[in-house]
């Protein structure tokens, strides 16, 4: 039997015209409806507790609220997990390679999916990468984008945010990164999502997700039920664990990139207690030389499919 | 020795510990230390006002008390044996922060997934066990009584804080 992957309640209650950015009416009884067929009874609960007009439309102004709060209360396990460290472990080395490939500067990192814009914001405030590496975020949803820029002014912080689809990049990139955003995406549009990275004249991307380990859905649902308040953050951050990918689908579908596919701490070779996140790459070829030089050490970490066979025998 | 010393001062630094939590997570800029510091002396604040429940409740047991020496002796047995648990609870914290805060992010991660996430579930239970301590030290109910009205306290100082300085509706204004 085909095992249905769960809903996250957040990719329900908005929609936007991916063109125009514009808003787009939800139906509070569609998205119940909806999540009580797939049999989440709980998370229909919750999206029928949220306030609607006349008509059973969704309040665009109450969900936007309560995204935002619900990210910010996300942000704080990216900051307890030091999410931000852990990224510029590689993306350092990484522009190490780049630049010494002879490429010249100035580059651009762009986050995809980048919510509110926690790791650019924190590159930015930190420098913890070079200044000639620009810093840009993009979203699909307009109040996420908006309030990420808004903080950054807040903290004259030196780093954009801009509205966008991840499948129509508005932007081109030196190196596209995101967090915690593959597992939104099916296999056929991951295939795609990578694909068009591949396709454009990016060097590399360097995709952070959860790790599908078996300890993923119980840590988080232990720390989203320590950590946020909110039943719809709860409830989705359980959901994501869930739905994470698995490293050979990553890598399969990294593969469709045509860029040379890797992954850093698979699940085989690294403790699941101390891996949370854990990025898979994409490289044009020339780099993987240099970037493993840069890495030092902690290249062996760093498997293509062919070494993650051997690590399986 | 008494126990209330010791035991007043993990209730004061918890308080502070409580009142970091009900901020954490309500405002997303990067650079909030000073914020931190205030969330923490709300707390800190807040929780030595209520700490002074528990400490009313046994003053006021000894002053009603037929025998004050006997309530007294039985108190102290009580707050000892309420204080075994939370000594052991603190020492969990107290190692997972330290080896949060200066170890690598990979080792920090694994303080943080085995250690102060479980450890902030677990508080009502560290209280649930400090009461039964104090009972089994010999205690009595009246030191059952005291220990459960300390609990109370501490477990209120996060949400009154949040509610009084934190709830969205502040936040949104307040920078
Ligand atoms: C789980 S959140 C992660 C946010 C942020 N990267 C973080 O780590 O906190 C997923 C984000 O992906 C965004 N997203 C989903 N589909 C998208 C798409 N097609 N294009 C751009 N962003 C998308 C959502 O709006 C949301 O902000």
């Amino acid at each position: 039997m085909l095992r249905v992957p769960p809903l996250e309640i957040s990719d329900l209650i908005t929609a936007a015209d991916p063109a125009t950015g514009r808003r787009l009416p939800v139906r509070r009884a569609e998205v119940v409806e909806r999540l009580r067929a797939h049999g989440d009874s709980r998370a229909a609960r919750i999206v029928a507790g949220l306030p609607a007009d006349r008509d059973g439309v969704l309040d665009g102004v109450a969900v936007d609220r309560l995204l935002i709060s619900v990210h910010t209360e996300m942000q704080r396990l990216s900051e307890e997990l030091r999410i931000g460290e852990r990224l510029v472990h590689l993306l350092r080395p990484l522009f190490t390679a780049i630049r010494a490939s002879g490429v010249p500067g100035p580059y651009r990192l762009v986050d995809i999916g980048c919510g509110l814009g926690y790791l650019v914001r924190w590159l930015a405030a930190t420098g913890a990468l070079a200044p000639d590496v620009e810093l840009l975020g993009v979203d699909l949803d307009a109040a996420l984008v908006g309030e990420a820029a808004r903080l950054a002014r807040d903290e004259e912080l030196n780093c954009r945010f801009v509205h966008g689809d991840a499948f129509a990049l508005p932007e081109a990139a030196t190196v596209y990164v995101s967090t915690g955003v593959l597992h939104h995406f099916p296999e056929p549009a991951l295939t795609e999502f990578f694909a068009a990275q591949g396709a454009s004249p990016a060097l590399a991307f360097c995709h952070y997700d959860i790790a599908a380990t078996g300890l993923a859905p119980v840590g988080a649902w232990m720390f989203h039920r320590a950590r946020m308040r909110h039943p719809l953050g709860r409830h989705d951050g359980v959901v994501s664990a869930r739905r994470a990918h698995s490293d050979e689908t990553l890598l399969r579908t990294a593969a469709a990139s045509g860029m040379r596919p890797l992954l850093y701490e698979p699940r085989r070779i690294a403790n699941p207690f101390c891996t949370t996140l854990r990025p898979v790459l994409g490289l044009r070829p020339h780099l993987e030389a240099p970037l493993r030089q840069a890495l030092g050490r902690s290249s062996r970490r760093l498997l293509g499919p062919e070494q993650l066979v051997q690590a399986a025998r | 020795m008494t126990p209330a010393l010791p035991l007043a001062a993990l209730g004061v630094i918890d308080a502070a510990f409580s009142g970091f939590r009900a901020y954490a997570g309500r405002d997303a800029r990067i650079r909030k230390h000073r914020a931190n510091t205030r969330a923490a002396l709300r707390g800190l604040a807040v929780g030595t006002v209520l700490l002074l429940a528990p400490a009313v409740t046994a003053v006021l047991h000894l002053l009603t008390a037929a025998d004050p020496q006997r309530a007294y002796a039985a108190l102290t047995a009580g707050g000892s044996g309420y204080l075994l648990p939370l000594t052991l609870y603190a020492t969990a914290v107290l190692l997972s922060l330290a080896a949060y805060l200066l170890l690598p992010f990979r080792a920090s991660t694994l303080a943080m997934v085995v250690g102060l996430g479980p450890l902030t579930l677990l508080r009502p239970l560290a209280i649930a066990a400090a009461c039964l301590g104090a009972l089994l030290n010999g205690g009595g109910w009246a030191s059952l009584l005291v220990g459960a009205v300390a609990g109370a306290a501490m477990l209120s100082v996060e949400p009154l804080v949040h509610h009084h300085w934190y709830r969205p509706a502040h936040t949104v204004t307040e920078h």
